[in-house]
Parts: structure tokens; sequence; C-alpha cells
């Protein structure tokens, strides 16, 4: 019956397209936990664990324990270090505890102490719980069974020892003893009354340990779980300690950089753009003599492939099949196979899925073909192991059924591990062997399961909250106790208007400079505002080739902007930018022909040039960087150059007419900057008014964008600085916001600036066109500017280890400089390392506290916003996010560089020109590298928002992502109102007000006095009001 | 004092400066005290410094006084006499036309990856077991280089041998580093075996392992090599498998993108710049071997070529910088190979000086490609590649299979895995069930405990 068999057919067909549908799913599914890091030209700082995100912040990086096997916070071992030096008190811990436990703090454990007390002593001492080896080792070789340990308190050592005797004397009139006495007698001299001290103390520690050890016994305690394998790879590596991950990957990495390269290979991968699969099929089913043993049968196999139209996803099904993977284990396999080599599949996933400005673009599909590959190879690899192992390499099935036949059940130690832990705990807390001895089975089973209940995670999760919040008090302590202050101070002198004022992006890296110009300027003002100053745009300068956009890495600018020469310097500009081609031209000529053969003989004859700027850069590095500039300064566009603005065609666009802003869009623009700012007010300007954009300028690399402005996509935020500038100068675009509330006195003059946070220099643009009346005012500023940039750079060399602390203003500035030019060195800055605090709000009650670099400063000032909250929302929809993105990836990547991050600087080679590699044939790393966080802390960042609960909670409810982070506890969250300096704290269901536990905050004459001589992390300090002074 | 005393004096600054370097840096390591770094880069600093002057000024006297070889000799360190078979361990240091540019070359590279090294793993976990290495390195290279016999050759052949190894495994807290320069080193003793059997012969030969006896009395290059033919090709083709696996060319060419592992001054300088030309240096040293026999001289001449193609096939299609690299060193190393060959003792000498200096440069430069390949964009103003730029062509089956061939870097690893290594561990695969058989026997039962325990038995820390 034909009909029937067709039928057959289409339903067989559907359920295989449904399986195909379904893989697709697990695939897109699992690469939501691929690290987001698009191509490294482009950093945008982000959280690590952003798949996460939904869950609350302790269950996410548990969460991410689980998947990544990466740390969840600091070690134990660190926390108690820094317990020891005192960054942790007793008394933090003390509330971290209560505060984990809530109501069943008091709960009595069979009255041998509340659980709070247990919990508080396993905190406080160390508990040594390692591997069974550790363990067997500690109890054979260690002293620990023969002394106590070192922080037992004298009364307790009594207490247990007078037990012991006490037991002992018992003993000796009934024969009957629960413990074996006499055995543990045959150890030491038989007569009891001749003991010396230590002799008592080692038998009252092995008489505890005894007693331990049967009460442990004397109940059966949980099974523990075998440990079951998802993958092939897991359950092969330990029954034989092979990994077949490293041929496979060997194989994979090669084929995946080519895969993506972006043009550093002079040959181009064929048939690169039919897909990742299509492409290794084509290129590995070719037969090529002497392959690896391992890869023999792989040309045959992917011919069947070809020959019968096997898809990637049919591909991937096989191998399911063969590699014998459960249908309700596929997505975690799915997963845990992508994860193996995360960093490539997930920029794979990126390059197919978002990331579209790439010059190579790949398939959709890619990461799919990429599994499909993954597990022909996987396969291969395990027969290769089976045969080698096994003598047998046939079926794979049979492979692993040997594997798991060979692995042995480890038989732990669980008895002893219990044990030892309440051994050690009993020493802490004084408990007897008497006091044991009286516990049934079922108080053994509970005391047991209250010690072990608080595991090592749990430690350090009650660790790390006792760490934070050490800091987030003093914080809102100082912040309490300055408004206060301030308010105190309060004489209502007439306001003068301000010498200057300066607008920096929010960057905690401008805090310093900020600061310091306030202290060389006490009559100035400084504002705070995400780094792209409301003016999205792409900007193109005179010596780049293409359109970059300059705004935060969310937004997708409407606007083109570009540089020019004038028309006098068109012929000079035109002839530079033709030497500059050919100069390019040349050196690409140069290095790539120096790798080929008779280039290189050429190149490699005439080499020896080569050892004079080799050692002059790294022998002369500021030498050289000058003599370079001297001579670059011949290469770059002439110096006088304008932005092309003003768009006289309707639409925007690139080309020419289309570039630029309309005047009521720059209208909105400038209202939208100076309304975020709070300053409204005519009578508020001052006569200067400088817009400063930053951005970081480094040798040797490659990460030099995780360094400059995040709110312009990892780039140098100056054009936007100066284009803002210019619009708001205009004085049709003033007509026009006038016209909308805003009126912007006609002696007020806006004048763009750039700041490199790296070498601390600070340039001004356009400052032809500052009328000759704004001359004395410039000039003052800019002294004021030039002072504090020395002082900010001498600020940061307290952080360099390099830089001795005696260094003087002037000394740092060259360091810094030298730093930047520096092609040896591997921290050209800290960055945001430190990161703790966001401020939103005015200045007037942040300005004069000394806030260590640690605290991104966004101004707002609540008087003048609306009912909707709306600036504030429009605010913090960016500043939020944004700052909690680069506290949150800090924050991973200092708790684990190496599985969060990036690893160590020191390997780190490029790759496809899209990231880098550890050595020659890693996964791609991605997050931030070692050198970078060093001296951060890892703190989750506290928002403090000078604003109301309510506000706060509708601004909440509108905006998703800053609920989720506020609710998840990713983030702090507290509001003050400094005209009564009332704190309210978000503790998870809502406000509660803050109480202000001490009113410690030293005052001090300068910044200087704050960290001179010191290389830590430093306390809050007020600096006294030098304006009060004059 | 006179000018030979003065060239004495100066020659034997130059050979100390290393070792003192090495005494200065490894004794407090042994006792347990801690050098600070800057203690680390100054004693480098100096020690480089001085060795550095002193062979500059060596040159300058030789210039001037137009002397071609000046010998130091440091007598028999170890003496064996017997009737009818002697041995002399002779440490003799030769300078001459060769050895001086060669040497000169060496501190400069070695100062300059120092110099950069200070500031690139300041605070770094392995600062001075970095800086230990590189004295160890900086010694072999020098001893190598000076080295007047054979047998000195040797010693500073290994102490260079030693420290490229440990360097590759620097990072020795990930299993990639280790098993690469495990690698590295089990290759390094496949050269050393075919070396250390050309010692012997020549030894065997002429009595002794002096360079002067081997090449007559000529200074470099002129000498004349004082054994027949044959003896040659033997000595030579020893050698020149010694050269092969130093200088990582075909067969051996498999460990030099594994030598990339480590921090980037010490590939720079190790595999980029010195350690690769080792080979070819050893070649041009007894380069009147090439005189006398032409089979070795077309030998060499074949393997450079070898190398110096499959390098630069394998160069293209590397996507990392620092393969890439690796590759084009191979592929000069190849051609410079050839010069030696053809008999262009001074080019091949010049090419080596030049390429080593190009190739530290550039490696030392490698994170800056990005920003170069942008820079070079711009300049040019449009994009240099890109799906535009380079529409996708079909391939034909000779280019997938040639591109197949240099992506799998010519199969060399599976090829010394399946002719070397295999029948290698297979031979004592079977001494161990051998022995297996016997000692069950003997004992009456499974006579190894290890066979039982399976790996990762253990638990790590509980994480619940």
């Amino acid at each position: 019956m034909p009909t029937l068999e067709s039928g057959d057919e289409t339903s067989a067909e559907r359920d295989q397209n449904s399986v195909h549908s379904q893989l697709r799913h697990m695939v897109e599914h699992a690469a939501h936990f691929l690290p987001a890091q698009g191509p490294i030209e482009v950093f945008v700082h982000h959280n690590t664990l952003h798949a996460f995100e939904k869950q609350e912040f302790h269950a996410a990086v548990q969460a991410g324990y689980a998947r990544y096997r990466a740390e969840p916070y600091l070690s134990e071992q660190e926390f108690r270090r820094l317990y020891d030096v005192g960054r942790i008190t007793d008394q933090d811990l003390e509330f971290a505890i209560l505060d984990d436990l809530g109501e069943k703090r008091n709960d009595e454990i069979n009255g041998l102490g509340t659980r709070a007390e247990i919990r508080f002593a396993m905190l406080r001492h160390a508990i040594q719980v390692g591997p069974d080896a550790e363990l067997r080792w500690i109890v054979a070789e260690t002293d620990a069974l023969e002394r106590f340990r070192n922080k037992t308190t004298q009364i307790n050592r009594t207490r247990i020892i007078s037990a012991a005797q006490k037991l002992l004397q018992g003993a000796d009139c009934q024969e009957n003893s629960i413990v074996d006495l006499s055995s543990l007698l045959t150890k030491l001299s038989a007569n009891s009354t001749k003991w010396t001290d230590t002799e008592r103390e080692s038998f009252s520690l092995h008489l505890l340990w005894r007693v331990c050890l049967d009460g442990i016994g004397s109940f059966s305690g949980k099974k523990p779980n075998t440990t079951s394998f998802v993958r092939p790879r897991d359950l092969l590596l330990h029954a034989t300690g092979e990994d077949i991950d490293r041929d496979v990957h060997d194989v994979l990495i090669r084929f995946c950089a080519a895969y993506v390269d972006q043009g550093y290979s002079d040959w181009i991968l064929p048939n690169r753009e039919q897909g990742f699969y299509e492409s290794f099929l084509a290129l590995y089913s070719v037969q090529v003599r002497g392959t690896d043993r391992w890869l023999r049968q792989l040309p045959a196999e992917l011919k069947t492939l070809i020959d019968n139209n096997v898809t990637a996803e049919a591909s991937i099904d096989n191998s399911l099949r063969e590699l014998g993977i459960p249908s309700l284990q596929r997505e975690e396999f799915i997963t845990q196979s992508l994860l193996a080599l995360g960093g490539w599949a997930g920029m794979i996933w990126q390059l197919e899925s978002g990331v579209d400005w790439v010059v190579h673009s790949i398939a959709k599909g890619s990461l799919l073909g990429m599994l499909a590959v993954q597990l022909i190879l996987e396969k291969c690899a395990v027969r290769n192991l089976g045969e080698q192992v096994f003598g047998n390499g046939s079926s794979i099935n049979s492979i692993l059924d040997s594997a798991r036949q060979r692995i042995a059940e480890p038989k732990p130690l669980t008895i002893e591990r219990r044990a030892f832990l309440l051994f050690q705990v009993a020493q802490m807390l004084g408990w007897t062997p008497l006091e044991l001895l009286q516990l049934t089975e079922t108080e053994w089973a509970e005391l047991s399961d209250e010690v072990e209940g608080f595991s090592a995670m749990h430690r350090r999760r009650v660790f790390h909250e006792a760490y934070e919040r050490q800091y987030r008090l003093a914080a809102l302590d100082a912040f309490a106790e300055y408004s206060t202050r301030l308010r105190q101070a309060d004489s209502t002198s007439d306001p003068q208007r301000p010498s200057f004022q300066i607008v920096t992006c929010i960057d905690d890296r401008e805090e310093s400079f900020r600061r310091h110009l306030e202290e060389v300027e006490p009559n100035c003002e400084t504002f705070g505002a995400a780094g792209f100053f409301a003016t999205a745009i792409y900007y193109r300068g005179a010596a780049d080739g293409f359109y970059k956009p300059l705004c935060p890495g969310v937004m997708i600018p409407d606007h083109y902007v570009q540089e020019d020469v004038g028309y006098t310097f068109e012929g000079v500009h035109r002839e530079r930018a033709e030497l500059r081609r050919r100069l390019g031209l040349a050196s690409r000529a140069f290095h790539t022909r120096s790798r080929t053969f008779l280039g290189g003989m050429i190149t490699g004859i005439v080499g020896s040039l080569a050892t004079a700027p080799l050692v002059a850069r790294v022998l002369f590095p500021h030498l050289t960087a000058r003599i370079r500039r001297r001579f670059g300064s011949l290469l770059q566009p002439p110096l006088a150059t304008k932005l092309q603005l003003e768009r006289y065609e309707k639409d925007p666009g690139p080309d020419n007419g289309h570039v630029g802003y309309s005047t009521d869009e720059m209208a909105d623009v400038v209202l939208r900057l100076l309304q975020d700012m709070g300053l409204t007010k005519t009578e508020d300007f001052s006569r200067l008014f400088v817009v400063c954009g930053h951005g970081s300028s480094s040798l040797n690399n490659p990460h030099e964008s995780a360094y400059c402005c995040g709110a312009c996509a990892g780039k140098r935020g100056g054009p936007n600085a100066r284009a803002f500038a210019q619009m708001a100068n205009d004085w049709r675009v003033r007509a026009k916001v006038s016209a909308l509330g805003i009126v912007i006195p006609d002696d007020t003059m806006f004048v763009g600036a750039y700041h490199n946070t790296c070498d601390d220099s600070v340039v001004f643009y356009d400052l032809d066109r500052l009328p000759a009346s704004h001359r004395e005012d410039f000039e003052a500023a800019r002294e004021s500017i030039e002072e504090a940039r020395r002082r900010n750079a001498h600020e940061r060399c307290r952080r360099f280890d390099s830089a001795p602390l005696s260094i003087s203003p002037r000394d740092a500035l060259r360091h810094v400089e030298a730093r930047a030019q520096d092609i040896s060195q591997a921290r050209p800055e800290y960055n945001h390392a430190t990161n703790a605090l966001c401020l939103v709000g005015r200045r007037a009650w942040s300005r004069g506290l000394f806030l260590d670099r640690r605290a991104f400063l966004t101004s707002y000032d609540p008087s003048q916003d609306d009912d909707e909250h709306s600036i504030l929302q429009r605010i913090l929809a960016a500043a939020i996010p944004v700052c909690a993105g680069i506290n949150l990836e800090y924050y991973f990547s200092c708790v684990d560089y190496t599985a969060y991050g990036s690893g160590s600087k020191l390997p780190h080679n490029i790759v496809s020109l899209l990231g880098v590699m550890e050595g020659t044939s890693s996964d791609l790393r991605t997050g931030l590298y070692q050198q970078m966080v060093e001296i951060h802390e890892p703190l989750r960042i506290t928002f403090l928002i000078e604003s109301t609960p309510s506000a706060m909670l509708a601004v909440m409810e509108h905006n998703t992502s800053i609920d989720q982070l506020v609710r998840g506890a990713w983030v702090h969250l507290a509001v003050i109102d400094p005209s009564t300096s009332q704190i309210e704290v978000f503790n998870g269901d809502g406000f509660h007000p803050y109480e202000t536990s001490s009113t410690k905050l030293p005052q001090v004459d300068s910044s200087l006095e704050c960290y001179q001589g010191s290389r830590e992390h430093l306390p809050f300090f007020s600096i006294r009001d030098a304006k009060g002074a004059q | 004092m006179t000018i030979e005393s003065v060239l004495h004096l100066l020659g034997l600054i130059v050979v100390a400066t290393p070792a003192v370097l090495l005494t200065a840096l490894g004794l407090p390591f042994l006792m347990g005290i801690q050098l600070s770094e800057t203690v680390q880069a100054r004693l480098t600093k100096a020690c480089v410094a001085t060795g550095l002057l002193a062979a500059v000024a060596i040159l300058g006297l030789m210039l001037l006084t137009g002397s071609r070889d000046v010998p130091i000799e440091l007598g028999n360190w170890v003496s064996i006499e017997h009737d009818h078979e002697h041995f002399h361990f002779h440490l003799k240091f030769v300078f001459d036309r060769l050895s001086v540019p060669f040497v000169i070359l060496s501190f400069v590279l070695c100062g300059t990856v120092g110099a950069f090294a200070t500031v690139y793993l300041h605070r770094e976990k392995g600062f001075g077991r970095f800086f230990l290495l590189y004295a160890l390195f900086l010694l072999g290279m020098v001893v190598s280089s000076l080295a007047g016999t054979i047998e000195t050759l040797f010693f500073g052949w290994e102490l260079v041998g030693l420290s490229s190894a440990l360097l590759v495994a620097y990072f020795h807290e990930r299993p990639g580093p280790v098993r690469n320069g495990h690698r590295v080193w089990t290759t390094y003793r496949v050269a050393d075996a075919a070396f250390l059997i050309a010692a012997l012969t020549l030894h065997h030969l002429t009595g002794a392992g002096d360079f002067s006896g081997l090449m007559g009395s000529g200074a470099w290059p002129d000498g004349v090599a004082a054994i027949g033919s044959w003896q040659a090709l033997a000595v030579g083709s020893l050698l020149l498998l010694a050269a092969a696996g130093k200088s990582g060319m075909v067969p051996f060419s498999g460990w030099l993108p594994r030598a990339m592992e480590g921090p980037t001054p010490s590939s720079a300088v190790f595999y980029g710049a010195l350690s690769i030309h080792l080979g070819t240096y050893l070649l041009l040293r007894v380069s009147p071997l090439l005189d006398v026999s032409l089979p070795l001289r077309l030998a060499v001449i074949a393997l450079g070529l070898v190398s110096a193609i499959f390098g630069t096939l394998a160069s293209r299609v590397q996507s990392d910088v620092k393969n890439a690299l690796a590759f084009a060193s191979l592929a000069q190393v190849g051609i410079i190979t050839i010069e030696i060959g053809l008999g262009l003792r001074y080019i091949a000498l010049i090419h080596m000086i030049g390429h080593a200096c190009l190739r530290t440069l550039q490696l030392l430069r490698a994170p800056s490609v990005l920003r170069d390949h942008q820079m070079l964009e711009d300049a040019v103003g449009q994009h240099l590649t890109g799906d535009e730029v380079n529409p996708p062509q079909p391939a034909t089956n000779f280019q997938l299979w040639l591109y197949r061939l240099a992506l799998q870097r010519g199969n060399l690893d599976a090829f010394l895995d399946d002719w070397i290594v295999y029948p290698f561990v297979k031979t004592f695969q079977l001494f161990d069930s051998l022995e297996r058989r016997w000692t069950d026997l003997l004992s009456g039962g499974a006579s190894r405990e290890s066979d039982m325990l399976s790996p990762y038995s253990d638990t790590l820390e509980d994480m619940s």
C-alpha cells in the first residue's frame, strides 16, 4: 500500500525534523552559558555571570561554580588572611552570621552551644578539611592529636584535660568503659599519675579524637553520592587518566582560529563561507599521508557524511547516539561539550548571532557545526584511546563499558573526615570527652549535621558578606557623618560665580582628578555624566579609515560626525594622507613578507637594522616616544582641524551632506546633558565650561579597549566632548535650548577636552575659536587642570610598586607617561580596579570626601526632576547596568582569574585578530587578566542615590534590568537625603532606615595627607574646604 | 701588559660574567634567600653590560691588531690517561670572526630581553625562577658560541637546552606548558645523542675534541678539515642531525610552536632569536667539513631547502602571531642552512644576526599586531582583508591538500610519534610486561600495587 508507506516516511521525517530542531534549541540554549565577550577590539565590561542574572547573587555564583568550576568567592584562606590583618573584624563576622541565620540563630545544639556560637567558632579558626590523603597525613604525621590547636583558649584546654583525667579515673574503677582506654594507655607510659603536662595533653586529645570517631561511627551517615559522568571524556579521564580533549582541542582550536580569522593569516580557510561544518568536512576529507594516528579514520568517515548529505544536526544526532548519551542528558551533554572549549564556542556564537561589524563574517549555524565537528573528533579520540588502553577500538559503547568497569569506586574517609571536623570544633568550643560521651546516636547525627552543614562554601559566603559589610558600613557612615557636618558648617555665604565648570565621565578614575581639581581651585565646580555626553555618534577622524561608534554598547547611533582639515591645510593633508598610505602599504609588505621565503631573506639580511628600534624601545621608551612623536607629527593630519557637525540634508548618513546633526537635534543633545547634570539655571553657569572626555593609550596591549571609555564603546571619548562643546557654543542651538527652558548666559563658553587616564595628559580642542574675552579664564582653568593632573598622577603612583612612595608630583607624571610608552609594561594603569561605590546626586554632599578612586560619580539634582523621576530614570538606566557590569566583571575575574578571567597576561598571544590565547594552543581567553585585577577588592558595588525610597522603587518598577540587579542582590542600593543625612538601605523587600554606627571621619587638609606613604586601600577622610579657609 | 694578556683577561671576563650572574642569582635561591626584583634586575644588567663591553673591546682589539684567532685555554678539567685510550675534557674558548659577532649578538639580545622582562614580569611569582633560567641560558649561549672544543660546545649546548625546556614549562600550573616543555626536552635529547656520538667519533678520529684539530690550523672560515671525506660525512651527518633538532628543522619542527608557551620575552629570545640559530651556528663552526664532502654539503642544502619551504607554508596558514612568527623563523633558518651549504659563510652569519634581531623585535611587539593592523587600515583608508576584499573562491583539491598539510604542520609530530616515540614506547612496554611476568611468577600473584590505583580517586574540598 503506497499511501501508507509514504505516510510512514513523512512521519519519520517529521520525527527527525523535530529532533533536529530540538538539537538546534539545545545548542542555542547552551550558547547562553558561553562567554559573551565579542572581538577584543571593542571590549565592553559586562556581568560575567549574565546567564544567571535572573537568580539571586549567592545562588548564581554557586550555580556558576557548578557550571564552570569557577570560584564563587575569594578562597577561605584569603578571607582568613583578611581576618588576621583586621580587614574583617569579629563584629562583621557576628553580624554576617546572625544575618545569615535569621530566626535559627539561637537554637541550642544538644546543650553544647547555640548554632551561632558554633558557626562563629568555625569561622574564626581555620578548619582543615582537605582531600583524604591530606587528612590521613594530618592525623598520622602532624601533632594534631598531640597538641591543642594554636588558638585553643586556656580555659578550653583545662576543661578538656581535666575532663579526660576524670574519665581516666572513672575508668579505673569500672572496666566497662565505652572507649577502649587500654589501647590508648599503652601508647603512653602506664602510670598516669606520673604524666607530664604534655603527656596529659596528648592523652586528652587522643581521647577526644576517639570519642569523636566512635560517635560519628555510631550512626550511619549519608552515603556519598556516586559521581556520574555526562561526557565520555570525563569518564575516560577518571578511568585511564588520559584526556581526549587534549587531542580533540588541538585540532579544533587550530580550525576555529582559521575559521574566524579576521585577516591575520595569509591564506584564507577554503570554503569558510559555507559554514563551519561544511568547510571542515571539505578540508578534512582530503587524504593526507602521515596524519596523526587517531585521525586516520577521519577522512573516510567524513567522506561518507558528504556522500550521504548528512547535515550538521543529523551528524550531532548520530554522534549522540553513538556516544550513548541518553536523551534526557542531551542538553546537559551539549552544554558541557560546548563549555569545554567555551571561549572559542562563545566567539563563534557572538560572530554568528550578534557582532555584525567584523570584516570576515561567518555563516549562521556555525556553532552547531562546531559541535558536530567536535563530536566527530571525540568519537575518533575515544576509539583511539580504547584501542590503546583496552585493545578494543571498534565500538564506543564497549569502550565506555570497559572504562566504567575499570573505574574504582573511591572509598572516601567519610567517618574520619566528619570526626576530624568535630574534633577541631570541639577544641575551639571546649567540648569535653565527658560531654560528648553523653550524646545519643541521634544527637551525634544532629551535631555532625550541624557542623557539616556549615560547609566550606557556606563559610565563604558568610565571610564574603562580612567582608563587604565592613566597607559598605564605613562608606555609609562616612556619608551620613559628612553631610551632617556640612549642614552644621553651612554658613550661608553669598554664592559666588564658579571660576569654571568641568564635566567628566562618571568613571571612577575621574574621581581623584575631580577631587584634586577642586582642591587646586576651590572655586570651580565639577560634574559627572556618562562619557559620551549625550552625543551618540559614528565618528571618523581625519586620519581614520572608517566610522566607528562612540556611544555605549547598547545604543546604535543615528548620526555621523567627521573630522575635517580646514581649507588652508587641505593640500598638506592630502599629501600626508598619501604618504601615510604609501608607508602603510610598505610596512604591511615588510611585515607580511618578512614571514615569507624570499621576502624573509631580504628582511632577514637587513634585519640588523631592527636592533636600533628594538634596543631603543625597550631601554629608552621615553626618548623613543619623543622621537616617534616628532617624526609622527610630519605624518599626522595638520593640527588645525574641525568637526563636520552640521547636517544639510534631511537624513543622517555617512556621506557628504548627511554627516552631522540638525540644529534641533543639537538642541536636544545639549538640553539633555544639562538636565542630567542639573545645570539649568542661568545664574549657575560659569564663564567657562570644560567638557572632558577620556580614554587611555598604552603600547603592546591587546586589551587596550578595556581601558578606554566604557560609555564610548571602549574607545576614546574626546570627539564626543568636542562635538558637545561645539553644539553648546552655537548661538542657534542656544536659542532653541532657551526656548526649551534653559537659558545659557551669553558669556559662557564651552571647551572640549580629552583626559588620557593612563599618562594623565589633558588636551583641549578648538581653542582657536575661543574668544579673546575668555582667554584669561581659560589660562587660569588650564593652570588648575595642569596642577590637578600632576597631583592625580602622584596619587595613582602610590599603587604602582615600581614607583617609589617618595616620588614627587613632577616625577610621578613622568612615571605614568613612561608607563604608557613602554612596550614591556603589563600594567599601563590599574583601570577600574578597586571600584566599589557609585554615587548619584549633587556633588555638594560628596565634595571634599576622599573616596580613594573607588567611586563612580554621577551628577543628578533631584530638586529639578519631575514627578515621574524621568531624569533619574534615564540616568540610572545607563548608570546602574554599566557600573554593575564593570564591577561584576572585576569581581569575577578577581575571585577566579583562570576560570572567569583570562589568566596571566604574560603568555597572551593574539589570535585571529579577535582575542587572545594563552600560549599557542589554548581556549580563547575572555574576561580580565590577572595583572589588571591584582589590587582589586572583590566587593559588590554599592549605589548611593540622592533620592527617596519611593522614587527608587518606582524606577525599579519601570526598569526590569535594574530591578533584577537590585533584588537579586547583585548590587547594593541605598538612598540618601543630604538635608537630613538620613540613609535608607534596600535589603531585598524594601528600604529600611540605616543607623549610623560610628562617627569617626578623620579630617585632613589635603588628599595628599590621606594617601601619602601607603599602597593599601584607604579609609574615608574629609578634606578641609580650602574655600572656607580663604 | 701585552695585548695578548689584555685579550686573555677580556676573554675571561666575557666567559665569567654569565657564570657570575648564574651564581649570584642561584646561590641565594639555594640558601633560601629571596632577592628582591630590583637586586636581581641590577645584577643582570651589570653582568650583561660588563660581558658586552668586554666582548666589544675584544672585537676592537682584534680589529686593531688584525689577529683573527684568539684562543683562551682553561686547561684540562678532566683527564683520563690510559695506555690505549685517553680522554681530556679540555676547556678552551676561541675568539674569532664567527664567535665574536655571535657572542656580541647574544649579549645584546639577552640584555634587551632582560630589560624587557624586568618590567614585564614585575610582581610575577616566578620572577626569580625566570631570571635564574635566563642566566643559565646566557651562560649556555656564551659558552657554546665561544667553544673551542667540541666538549665545551656540548656543555653550553646542554645548558641552553635545559634552560629552554624549563622556560617552555614556565607556567607549570597548567598542564599544557609542562607537556610541551617535556616534548621540547625529549626532542633535544635526540639531537644531543647525535651530538654526543659525533663528539665521540671526532675523538676517535682526531684524538681530541679540539676544533683546531678537526679544522686544521686556519682561522675561521679558512680552516681546512684534517679528516677524510667519508669521516667528514659520518661526523657531519651526526652534527647535521643535532643541528636539525636544535634549530627545529624538518622533521623536528614540531617543538617550535610548542615552545611558544612561555612568557613572551623568553619565546622571543630563545626560539625566535638565539636558541633556534644555535644549530646553524654549529654548522658554521664545522663548515670546513662541508668542503671535503660533497654528499654532506648536498644533505645540508636539502635539509635547509625542505625546512625553508615547510616553514613558509606553515607560517602562511597560522592565525595567531606567535605560531606564525615561529614558522617564519624556521623558514629563515632553512635559508641560512642553504647558505651554509652553498659555502656563503659570511652571508649566513650576517643573515643569522639580522634575522635574530628582527625576530626578537617582532616577537616582543607581538601583542601590538591588532593595533598595527588598525593603524595600517587607517593609513591605507580601506580594509586590507575581508569578505569584500577577498571574495570566496572555490578551492581545488590541491589547494585543500596543501592547506591541510600546512595546517597540520606537515604531520611532523605524527611522523616522529610513529617512527620514534611509538617503537620506543612499545619496546619498553614489552620489557615491562616481561618483567611483570617474572615478578608475578616470583610473588605468586599480582605483584604491583600501583596497578590497582585509579587516577583521580581523591575528592577535593567539600564545596556543596
